[in-house]
């Protein structure tokens, strides 16, 4: 089963996406925050990462930054899901490593498509 | 207390130091219940949210119980054709309401982010009205020069506000509705 690590402060929205991955056919990884999706991708290596932008402490930026630091994450999909939409933080996240760049709210159909894309 | 007989200058003093510390207080007593009424909007937020999304994981888990017995009942028995498509119809018609559920239970999140930028915005009008306190540092029978003198350090203290203010709270959410939002891969 293909593993992804759902990184987001708010738990409603983690529950969702847990809720549409699983449905999906995907394992799910929650981390509340960049840095506990730091600690927990280290921990495991998963198949694609999902995080959020604007979260206390470590936001999603420099998470992505992080990750592609390490080595079992240089080729790991990483998706940014956020409440943000400007070109200027989008090309932020693309410099830092991003795959992709999803606005929320989501739909739980749209989202396992572009997943299914990436990884299968 | 001034009267006509008051010079004008004083008069003016006590006009100008009423209008500032009215403007101050009154300011940041509305304010104040403006902040209360929030936390209170955020508080009734996250444990609606909490209880339409433990709901939702119920209502869902229970659908699927009776779709498993339904889907039973269906193998063991000869349904007509026509049953057999209202089933199905059924369960497309669950899927896309299940779906629609999904996207409008993600609002917290937006609310939550809208509220957090809003606080910034009342702390910093709370800063603004704080500035305008002279303290009474003006006594009325003061002349003119030390009450320009006093108002050019209230500017100076509201300037400073917006500057420790510039750029603190950037906006994060500009969805105005709650279809699903745009996807781009690089």
């Amino acid at each position: 089963m293909k593993t992804i690590l759902a990184v987001d402060d708010s738990g409603s929205l983690r529950q969702m996406l847990s809720f549409s991955l699983k449905a999906a056919g995907y394992g799910v990884i929650e981390a509340v925050d960049g840095q506990d999706g730091l600690d927990k991708a280290k921990l495991q290596t998963v198949d694609l990462v999902l995080t959020d932008q604007n979260m206390p402490g470590m936001d999603g930026l420099t998470l992505i930054k992080a990750l592609r630091g390490l080595k079992n994450y240089k080729n790991v999909p990483i998706l940014m899901l956020t409440t943000e939409s400007g070109d200027d933080i989008k090309a932020l996240g693309r410099a830092a490593g991003a795959n992709g760049w999803l606005v929320k709210p989501f739909d739980p159909a749209r989202l396992t498509e572009v997943v299914k894309k990436l990884i299968g | 207390m001034a009267t006509n007989e008051t010079p004008a200058s004083e008069r003016l003093n006590l006009q100008v130091l009423q209008l500032l510390s009215g403007v101050s207080a009154h300011g940041d007593q509305h304010l104040a219940e403006v902040e209360r009424d929030l936390v209170q909007m955020d508080v009734l937020l996250d444990e609606a949210i909490k209880k339409l999304c433990a709901s939702f994981m119920a209502i869902h888990h229970a659908v699927d119980q009776q779709q498993e017995a339904l889907d039973g009942l269906l193998a063991d028995g000869m349904p007509s054709a026509a049953s057999t498509a209202r089933f199905e119809a059924l369960r497309d018609e669950i899927k896309q309401h299940v779906a629609a559920a999904v996207t409008g239970l993600q609002f917290q999140d937006m609310t939550s982010q809208l509220i957090s930028r809003m606080a910034q915005h009342l702390a910093g009008l709370r800063d603004v009205f704080s500035a305008l306190d002279t303290n009474g540092s003006v006594l009325p029978e003061s002349n003119n020069e030390v009450l320009l003198e006093a108002l050019g350090q209230i500017s100076d203290r509201v300037g400073a506000c917006r500057t420790e203010r510039a750029g603190g709270v950037r906006s994060t959410v500009n969805q105005r509705h709650m279809d699903s939002g745009d996807i781009e891969l690089f």
